[in-house]
């Protein structure tokens, strides 16, 4: 046999069409048996002149005439050329895996779908679905479908490779030679295609302009194209460059560009050109609506820090009764001016020593901010000892009012101390000889040093004038005292012991009397005394009387101790006992006879249960309060304008009250004097102790070894302690230290609001609590 | 707390809160952009004190104590300072070093959100983790064969709903023919943005949210519209060829209504629709409310209402006394102040008392829609105690009408909007489809439009949700020019062409291989089946497992 043979393969077969595997098996055979020219006489079976591959390379011919069925030339191998003599079914070339297929008419839906090499030829034009899911595998040459005419719609779809020429031969549709949505999901290949179209997936594809050597494939191809499906004759019409266009499709990349209009230029051409400028709302509102980031700075900034240097109290100034601004006398400790702090004091209270250095119970310390971290509270003792080296200030010369201070107790010299600084020429009256009313008279000596004291009254003495009265004072030369006088000043204090109304009460010792005695070493007791009372005072009786010989001292008192600090400490140490609660009867010659009968021997039995003012000798015009004593506004003012009261004539209290009501009693005459309003107290808050940062300082630290000590680890609530921490943790480099050129804050730390975005940083770490975050102002 | 601190009942621990920060020393750089972005200043920078206790080997020295600062960032405890989850600090992070972690057991701090005798406030949604109904309906009829399937991604659909009242086509064509009146309908995409006010959204989110949708109408042909919420509409919108995208909402407030009146010669365009809120699905019978401190000179300009002063929306409207009342008064007015020539239709929570309303409704021929919201929609502001625990799902609630329309042969002609939830685990088209083919005609969302469309972190399990108090971080609800300057319309508004476009997508591809392109499968229930036998017996669906 030769390769030439020929063999006619009828799909009837005595008047009966035979079936597409009859078919299929009788080609098949005769391939295998030899021939390589095949007429088929078709009646609509499937898959006519496919897998011809038992010819290997040998190339074999497939002619058809009749009518095809589907998927003509179905898996097609390169070796097989076919030839359809009418019109071709569905599916046309399916799957072709290179055969060469020529239909001499139309070709109906699916032609060439999934074909992956070969070529397809149509005479005439296609059904829809053309040329879908083709492929372009690198091993082989491209497929190609060539159409003479148009093509029906969704042409390409998923096209993957290949070539597609669409003629536009007579198209069967004159204004659309693709089709209706030709090449969706097109991701391979290129069409080429003359004559009108109607829109293509231009999301999938692209039309791009043919180059050189494509058209030059294109013509040659053309021609031969032409020739196959026996129309030469159309060439001369078909091959004019202009009348070809060709589509791609898009690449990955460019399919992920967003095609369609940017969201800008629609806000900018569509959206303002229809609202008008500044859009929706363009009309309504002038502020800036433009992007900003999620950190900002400036004014975009949700919060802000403020530097409120000294803006609140301290906690140990707020709570000193003198008003001492303790604070600032440890910021100059610490920057080592000691002469300073300690003669800062001065300013405040003519007793720095005596009073903050051993007899006050320090309320300073008491509200220290240390103390909520356990931390001891800065010792103001220290600094009040150091202070006994201040030396008196240099006085103004006398220019102001005369004012009549009566009592020489510490808030008389409070208040003439303070009222000669200011110019003012006071005069201290008194009935003792010396200055210093109970502190030198009363306290004893174990708690203030003579010398201490003695000290502090000559600076004292060195300053203001004294007038020693031989008696006390009537109303009748206070009516003259007025008239001499611009203001007068009562500081008499609380002089009359309370008495118990018993039997037997002419045997008692008042507890001021007996402590004067004992200070003047003049005092008996004898072994055994009871002391009525048991307050701070009657503790000083108790530690005195031991000193003074007795060796078993008791206590009593109806209630409770109400002693407590030092004076109580001093007494049980020296061996006092307390009991309560007691209610005496009677004095006897035994001693204290109580309620329920018992019997506390005593040679001495001191009475100390508090002394009551004595304002008998005021004029009518200073209103006397039902419990006895004179009834003072916040300045110390009594209800004659005249006339101040200050001290315990103004009701019990602490000296440094005392030293405190003497101040602000100088400060309002000044002012009044002056013709000012009377200031009044500082009337800052006192700052809230969590605004401090404890962490900084030592947690094991029990005692301040010195001043110095003292000063590094106050926390200088409020009052920037310049320690630039806040400057160096700032994240942005916001914070800077500027000098003021102003002697009283004499540096600032600034925002940098331009840097600062508001983290808050600078408040949370201040050791001083001065820096805090604050919402912006809102905006809009 | 200090040494010395003492605590009351409401002291908590961190260990107490809903969120706990957890921040890493090692990679902590202390930029400070953590706590400058907070929105509540839950976090701040701690001041550390080490101790090294210096203990020689062999104890053959003195053991000294040494101390030593670090700086870090510490969360602070109090309630009012509890992180809300949000997640900006780890946001700005330059190292990854914070992130807030929800607690591992119930939080405490929900006992003490009641200072003062205020029950808690907040916005959001409810707490409800985990899947929804909606979320478990599955599309069980899938055609490959057997119906004509189509291929989402190479068909071309149609996907457009009726907004209005659909008249028997017999009688549409009589009244065609005489000339006569007859109700208006739109063709409208069926995924509706619900009604979110301008002051409950930031002016950025809100031009944001219109400019996309409009982007949709004018650039894609996407037919979507917009409802505005209660809180009126800019002039400016109002006398647009863009107010025909927007469905304008008046409610018990009338916020701006008398600016839309006053813009109604000069409008351009009608309105798409009139949207009359009776409820929300979120808080039902809880009003609206938006503080004092919101009410700026822009919100106060379009709310036709003073600066500075409270705006409440009661839950009731107050001249209404009855359904009849209520819903053919209020149609009557808003048909007529265009002419009977825009869709009228009123909005209701989800209810026992929905077939009430419906029925009502099918008896009034201007009524143009129900829109009935379930309990998972989102809120600005409310109760917890009513977004919470009020509520009905919108899932049987919607069923009931549509089953109770098919009953009386008016399916077709009264469309049903449902919302209050869809998407609110992700999955937009899936919860939307569910209702379709459960009965609606369209869904609304707003919450999922947040999310997706201008990146809102608020979640059902408590996080963020802070939208009643005006420090959005996203700056969607904040009047806070610092905050909302955050958002870029522009941004938003691509975001919202992404949601819908994507949206299209899936819809397509789950209704495609049901063989639907031109009409939307409503109420094709067969398509539904659940693997929850009670549910399906309840929303008359398929059982499948």
């Amino acid at each position: 046999m030769t390769s030439k043979m020929k063999i006619t393969i009828h799909g009837k077969e005595e008047g009966t069409r035979i079936s597409s595997r009859l078919l299929e098996a009788k080609i098949q055979k005769a391939v295998t048996t030899g021939y390589r020219h095949i007429d088929v006489v078709a009646l609509g079976q499937h898959g006519i002149a496919g897998r011809l591959h038992e010819a290997g390379d040998d190339p074999v011919y497939v002619k058809i005439t009749g009518s095809c069925g589907q998927r003509t030339g179905s898996m097609g191998f390169p070796n097989t050329t076919i030839e359809i003599m009418g019109p071709a079914s569905d599916d046309i070339g399916w799957l072709n895996a290179g055969a060469e297929i020529i239909v001499h008419g139309n070709a109906s839906n699916g032609a060439a779908n999934a074909m992956a090499q070969g070529r397809i030829s149509v005479a005439g034009n296609l059904g829809a679905r053309g040329m879908t899911m083709t492929k372009e595998n690198p091993r082989f040459e491209p497929p190609e479908l060539w159409v003479l005419g148009s093509t029906g719609d969704y042409f390409g779809e998923f096209m993957a490779g290949g070539t597609a020429v669409v003629c536009g031969w007579q198209p069967q549709n004159e204004e659309n030679v693709l089709g209706y949505r030709p090449l969706v999901g097109m991701v391979g290949g290129r069409v080429f295609f003359r004559g009108p179209i109607k829109g293509y997936s231009q999301g999938d594809a692209i039309m791009v302009s043919i180059s050189d050597d494509e058209w030059s494939w294109l013509s040659e191809n053309l021609k031969a194209f032409l020739k196959r499906v026996g129309k030469d004759e159309a060439y001369t019409k078909l091959v004019r460059r202009d009348d070809w266009q060709m589509i791609v499709a898009r690449t990955p990349q460019e399919k992920m560009r967003v095609s369609s209009r940017s969201m800008a230029s629609f806000h900018r051409e569509v959206w303002d050109a229809e609202l008008g400028k500044g859009g929706l709302i363009g009309d309504l509102s002038d502020l800036d609506m433009s992007h900003i980031p999620v950190i900002t700075t400036g004014n975009m900034r949700r919060f802000v820090p403020v530097w409120e240097n000294q803006k609140y109290l301290p906690p140990c100034q707020g709570a000193c009764p003198s008003g001492i601004p303790v604070q600032d006398r440890w910021a100059l400790v610490r920057n080592g001016l000691v002469d300073e702090a300690v003669e800062l004091a001065l300013n405040y209270t003519p007793f720095p020593a005596t009073v903050c250095g051993y007899l006050c119970p320090n309320p300073c310390m008491a509200a220290c901010t240390k103390q909520s971290a356990f931390m001891p509270s800065i010792d103001i003792k220290q600094l009040g000892k150091a202070s006994i080296a201040a030396t008196a200030p240099a006085v103004p010369e006398v220019s102001g009012k005369k004012v009549a201070v009566i009592g020489g107790g510490p808030a008389g010299i409070s208040v003439a101390w303070q009222l000669r600084m200011a110019g003012h020429d006071p005069i201290v009256y008194d009935t003792a000889p010396t200055l210093g009313g109970k502190i030198a008279a009363v306290i004893p000596e174990s708690r203030i040093p003579k010398e201490v004291l003695d000290a502090e009254l000559s600076r004292i003495g060195e300053v203001l004038p004294h007038i020693h009265l031989q008696q006390p004072l009537t109303a009748m030369e206070m009516e003259r005292m007025k008239g001499d006088h611009d203001f007068i000043v009562v500081a008499a204090g609380a002089q009359r012991p309370r008495m118990l109304n018993i039997p037997g009460k002419e045997r008692l010792l008042t507890g001021n009397a007996f402590l004067a005695d004992a200070k003047a070493n003049m005092a008996k007791p004898g072994k055994k005394v009871v002391i009525i009372g048991a307050g701070n005072s009657a503790c000083d009786a108790a530690t005195e009387a031991m000193r003074c010989g007795a060796d078993e001292v008791t206590l009593i008192d109806i209630q409770a101790p109400a002693a407590f600090g030092e004076e109580r400490e001093a007494a049980e140490k020296a061996g006092a006992t307390f009991k309560w609660p007691c209610f005496t009867r009677e004095i006897t010659e035994k001693g204290v006879l109580l309620e329920d009968g018992e019997l506390l021997a005593a040679d001495t039995v001191i009475l100390s249960i508090g002394d009551v003012a004595d304002a008998d000798f005021l004029p009518r015009s200073v209103t006397i309060a039902q419990n006895g004593y004179v009834s003072v506004d916040e300045n110390g003012q009594t209800t004659d304008p005249s006339i101040f009261a200050i001290g315990d004539i103004t009701g019990l209290g602490l000296i440094t009250a005392a030293i405190g009501a003497g101040r602000r009693a100088s400060e309002t005459i000044d002012a009044i004097s002056k013709g000012k309003r009377p200031a009044g107290r500082d009337s800052r808050d006192v700052i809230d102790k969590e605004r401090m940062t404890l962490a900084y300082f030592d947690p094991r630290l029990t005692v301040f070894e010195d001043l110095e000590k003292c000063g590094s680890e106050c926390s200088s609530c409020g009052s920037c302690r310049d320690c630039g921490l806040c400057a160096t943790l700032c994240p942005k480099e916001a914070i800077e230290r500027s000098e003021t050129g102003q002697p009283a804050s004499p540096f600032e730390y600034v925002v940098r609001a331009d840097r600062c975005i508001g983290c808050g940083f600078c408040a949370d770490a201040c050791p001083c609590g001065v820096w805090t975050l604050i919402t912006n102002t809102p905006i809009g | 707390m200090s040494a010395d601190g003492k605590i009351t009942p409401s002291s908590l621990s961190i260990k107490d809160l809903h969120w706990q920060i957890d921040w890493n020393k090692d990679t902590c750089t202390l930029c400070g952009q953590c706590t400058a972005v907070c929105p509540v200043k839950a976090i701040e920078l701690g001041v550390f004190r080490k101790r090294h206790v210096e203990t020689p080997m062999g104890l053959s020295g003195k053991v000294t104590n040494r101390f030593s600062i670090f700086y870090g960032i510490r969360q602070k405890s109090e309630p009012k300072h509890a992180c809300i989850g949000c997640a900006m600090c780890s946001q700005v992070c330059p190292n990854d070093a914070i992130i807030p972690r929800r607690s591992d057991e119930a939080d405490k701090q929900r006992y003490h959100m009641d200072q003062g005798g205020q029950p808690m406030k907040r916005g959001g949604r409810r707490k409800a983790e985990g899947p929804g109904i909606l979320d478990r309906i599955k599309f069980t009829r899938i055609s490959m064969l057997t119906d004509p399937a189509l291929d989402a991604g190479r068909h071309e659909f149609e996907i457009k709903t009726l907004l209005g009242r659909v008249l028997p086509p017999k009688e549409q064509i009589q009244r065609h023919l005489k000339g006569e009146w007859a109700p208006p309908v739109r063709e409208i995409y069926p995924l509706v943005i619900g009604g979110m006010s301008f002051g409950a959204l930031s002016p950025t989110m809100w031009e944001g949210l219109q400019m996309g949708v409009t982007y949709l109408n004018e650039e894609m042909g996407m037919p979507v519209r917009i409802c505005t919420g209660e809180g009126g509409c800019p002039p400016r919108l109002l006398r647009s060829e863009f107010l025909k995208y927007t469905i304008l909402q008046v409610a018990s407030g009338y916020f701006g209504w008398d600016e839309i009146i006053h813009a109604i010669p000069e409008m351009k365009v009608d309105p798409c629709a009139i949207e009359i809120k009776y409820g929300q699905g979120a808080k039902p019978g809880d009003g609206g409310l938006l503080m004092w401190h919101k009410v700026n000179k822009l919100i106060a300009a379009i709310r036709g209402v003073p600066t500075g002063v409270s705006l409440p929306s009661p839950p009731t409207h107050q001249t209404q006394y009855s359904i009849e009342e209520s819903v053919a008064k209020m149609i009557q007015s808003m048909s007529m102040a265009w002419g009977f020539r825009v869709p009228v239709y009123p909005k209701i929570s989800a209810s026992s008392t929905s077939l009430a309303v419906l029925n009502n409704l099918t008896r009034n021929p201007y009524a143009a829609c129900l829109a009935i919201d379930g309990e998972d929609g989102g809120t600005g502001a409310a109760y917890n105690v009513s977004m919470n625990h009020m509520g009905h799902p919108i899932a049987s609630s919607l069923r009931d009408c549509y089953k109770t329309l098919v009953e009386i042969g008016m399916e077709n002609e009264l469309p049903l909007a449902a919302g209050g939830g869809i998407g609110k685990n992700g999955n937009l088209a899936a919860n939307a489809a569910s209702l379709i083919m459960l009965g609606a005609s369209m869904v609304q969302t707003g919450k999922y439009v947040m999310q997706a469309a201008a990146g809102c972190v608020g979640s059902e399990s408590d996080r963020c949700n802070v939208c009643n108090l005006g420090i959005c971080p996203k700056g969607i609800t904040s009047q806070d020019p610092r905050l909302y300057r955050r958002l870029d319309p522009e941004h938003v508004a691509q975001r919202v062409v992404d949601m819908y476009v994507s949206f299209d997508t899936e819809l397509k591809k789950i209704i495609a291989p049901l063989g639907r392109s031109t009409s939307l499968p409503i109420g094709m229930s067969d398509a539904l089946g659940i693997d929850d036998r009670d549910a399906a017996e309840r929303l008359d669906i398929k059982y499948m497992v």
